[in-house]
């Protein structure tokens, strides 16, 4: 197995410490930046698999580091800040984040994100079938069926599910999702109707619609699909 | 109209000419004809009329009927006619001299009118330019009223604005719209916002010495334009269409000086609220980073296998949650915060709930009743607010109610309000106290000093009343808490799936 290799872009270097111990191991070889100039090159010069991002930077927001890397890199981008506020966060994942983290963060649960994150990236698009727990997603044949059972869905709904699962462990803001499925069918506010959908979905393909394995709600942001090993 | 003063010089002058040609025609009088003598007569009339106005044409075309009388008519030298037929010439003469002298005088007058007019409509034209786009609103509204002030020849002009304290006939000019003069001999209360012609004529009779005309924008009455002069104002028909046209300016100048207050006040929140927000943020990084720093290396302390190491990540999750209660309560308190009530799923709100306390009850039991046939249960609110004020409730049962003893989270719908209930069988709340707990730092006497700053539960009502809801406590029937949260619900049925 290859290794990877981490970008972690923090202007504090007890962050950066932090970060490269959590997630330097057999599989990653990290490398530091501390401002947003610098990222720019390591990423690009280092060929990073994946960019842990600081929005704190001495010389350029993060939104426009965040923006150029994904001019031309396709490495999935996790965003951590210590402001907390959903429009920054919503603003970050529609320029081309894939996860955002609020500082202070478990140490734990990044290593986790980053995991899926890199897993992700690595498995192909073109995928016939998606497995998270009892649920597996057909997308060849269109059908989703949980423990063997079909269960029989919406075209809104089949569209929400394949939507979020094949953006496995990326956090999609609900501008995107809405974008995604809808595709400019709808008129007026009907965003709210995603979340509606969203809980009808939920109770179709969840055991426990309070306690979901499947469809993770980031509150003031959007959703998120788990995979099995990452609940 | 006072008559125009007579010009004696051009008289004089005209005179004097009709004597020089008098005498050119006299030398050669046995030559001429009467139509010539009466053509060129007619000719120094009309100069003099055209140049020297109507009274030196009138006396020029009188005393060349006499000289054509005297010297050009026989018998010549009197004024005795000896043709009947010479009187026609004579009075035709006459007549034309004079009624060329009055045509012309009038021709020029129309000129001289419109030419004053179009000076006039010039001025204002400058004038709004100069008001509506130059200098500050109030600069802008001095400059108009000096005009107004020097253009009627009044003593003082100024302008009432709303909301400044006012004598009372300015009081009743805005409130009625109408225009009113203050005379002499009392005060005329008109009925419309410029007088009538008969008003008029009445206000001229006596001596106007203030004039208060409302002054309207876009339908509104923005002011009251006051003229006034102890000697009297003089109001002829001139000066009024003046007075018209640049009130009209006037309450432009008004209403703009009134917009750009507005968009300064405007201006000055956002800067404001922008050094709010910046603050803020500001201070939540630098108290964030070191916890960040403190939670990783405990985190490694743990992986070493120091079970320390929980104790000093518990106590920086503590610290982070009272650094987010503070800057919510300043962010509160600024009015900084945002809600955003939209639809929500109560499974989103539960199931978010569930994900973010589920690590934090410890030894309790999370039970959170939601029957799997019940229909969805929708509501209008703020998921991110609602979910803190939930999880602030699980706590605070998890902090008080003892070990081994379940939280249950119920959900119902009542009277188009969904009510979540967070119940535990902890020491309950003292009999007078249950409203007292929620206001800040409020320490309650039944519960041992466990520590923390008492911002929750003052917190978590404030941003339940910012959704449009409610959080309240009632005792549990068998011992314990039920705080119920309150907010709008909403049905399937309303949004219609596209």
């Amino acid at each position: 197995m290859s290794r990877h290799t981490i970008l972690v872009v923090d202007d504090e270097p007890q962050i950066r410490r932090a970060v490269h111990n959590a997630l330097a191991g057999d599989s990653a070889r990290i490398v530091d930046a501390a401002t947003g100039k610098d990222a720019l090159t390591a990423a690009a010069s280092e060929r990073a698999d994946l960019v842990v991002l600081d929005l704190g930077l001495p010389d350029m927001p993060g939104i426009d580091v965040c923006r150029e890397l994904r001019g031309w890199s396709e490495a999935p981008i996790l965003v951590l800040s210590a402001r907390h506020t959903d429009d920054e966060k919503v603003a970050l994942l529609d320029a081309g984040a894939d996860d955002y983290m609020t500082k202070p963060f478990s140490v734990v649960e990044l290593q986790a994100r980053v995991r899926a994150l890199l897993r992700r990236s690595k498995a192909s698009d073109a995928q016939p079938q998606i497995r998270s727990g009892a649920l597996v997603i057909d997308l060849v044949g269109r059908t989703a069926s949980v423990r063997g059972q079909l269960v029989h869905l919406t075209p809104i709904e089949w569209e929400l599910l394949r939507t979020l699962a094949t953006n496995a462990g990326r956090t999609l803001t609900h501008r995107q999702i809405f974008a995604k499925v809808w595709q400019g069918r709808a008129a007026g506010d009907a965003q709210q109707y995603l979340r509606v959908h969203v809980a009808h979905l939920r109770r179709k393909i969840e055991e426990d619609p309070v306690r979901p394995r499947h469809i993770i709600t980031e509150p003031g942001v959007g959703y998120r699909f788990a995979s099995a090993e990452q609940a | 109209m006072t008559p125009p003063p007579i010009r004696w010089r051009a008289l004089l002058f005209w005179l004097g000419a009709l004597a020089a040609v008098t005498a050119v025609m006299l030398a050669v009088r046995g030559h001429l004809d009467q139509a010539h003598v009466t053509l060129v007569l007619l000719l120094v009339v009309l100069g003099a009329s055209a140049v020297g106005g109507r009274t030196v044409g009138i006396a020029t075309a009188i005393a060349s009927f006499l000289v054509f009388n005297w010297f050009f008519l026989p018998p010549y030298y009197t004024f005795v006619i000896a043709n009947p037929l010479d009187w026609l010439v004579l009075v035709a003469f006459l007549i034309t001299g004079l009624v060329a002298a009055q045509l012309l005088y009038r021709a020029q007058e129309e000129a001289r009118i419109a030419r004053e007019r179009s000076v006039e409509v010039d001025r204002l034209a400058t004038l709004g330019a100069e008001t509506l786009s130059v200098g500050s609103a109030e600069a802008s509204l001095a400059a108009v009223t000096a005009v107004i002030r020097d253009t009627i020849g009044a003593a003082k002009c100024e302008v009432h604005l709303r909301g400044a304290q006012h004598s009372a006939l300015v009081d009743w000019v805005l409130s009625t719209g109408n225009a009113a003069a203050q005379q002499q001999d009392g005060t005329v209360h008109l009925h419309a916002a410029r007088p009538t012609a008969a008003e008029l004529r009445a206000l001229e009779t006596g001596v106007v010495l203030a004039l208060l005309l409302p002054l309207q924008a876009r339908e509104k009455i923005v002011g009251v334009l006051r003229v006034e002069s102890p000697e009297g104002l003089r109001l002829d028909p001139a000066r009024w269409r003046f007075l018209d046209a640049i009130s009209y300016y006037a309450a432009l100048a008004v209403e703009r000086s009134q917009l750009v207050a507005d968009a300064e006040r405007a201006e000055a929140l956002r800067e404001t609220n922008r050094l709010k927000d910046a603050l803020l943020a500001s201070v939540s990084h630098d108290l964030r980073t070191p916890l960040t720093t403190i939670k990783a290396l405990a985190h490694d302390l743990s992986v070493l296998g120091d079970e320390r190491s929980e104790i000093i990540e518990a106590e920086a999750d503590r610290l982070n949650r009272t650094v987010a209660d503070l800057l919510d309560l300043s962010r509160l308190n600024a009015g900084a915060l945002q809600v955003r009530a939209e639809v929500n799923s109560v499974d989103d709100l539960l199931g978010a709930l569930v994900q973010r306390v589920e690590g934090s009850v410890g030894p309790h039991r999370l039970v959170v009743s939601l029957p799997p046939d019940a229909p969805l249960l929708l509501g209008r609110f703020d998921l991110v607010h609602s979910l803190r004020i939930l999880a602030n409730l699980v706590e605070n049962a998890a902090k008080y109610s003892p070990p081994d003893t379940p939280i249950e989270v119920s959900v119902a719908r009542h009277n188009g309000q969904l009510a979540v209930s967070v119940a535990d069988r902890g020491p309950g709340v003292v009999p007078g106290e249950e409203d007292r707990i929620f206001e800040a730092f409020y320490r309650a006497s039944t519960v041992p000093d466990t520590g923390g700053a008492g911002l929750g539960l003052s917190i978590a009502r404030r941003l339940a009343e910012i959704q449009d809801g409610s959080l309240d406590y009632h005792p549990r029937a068998g011992g314990g808490s039920v705080f119920t949260l309150r907010l709008p619900a909403m049905d399937d049925t309303v949004l219609t799936k596209p």
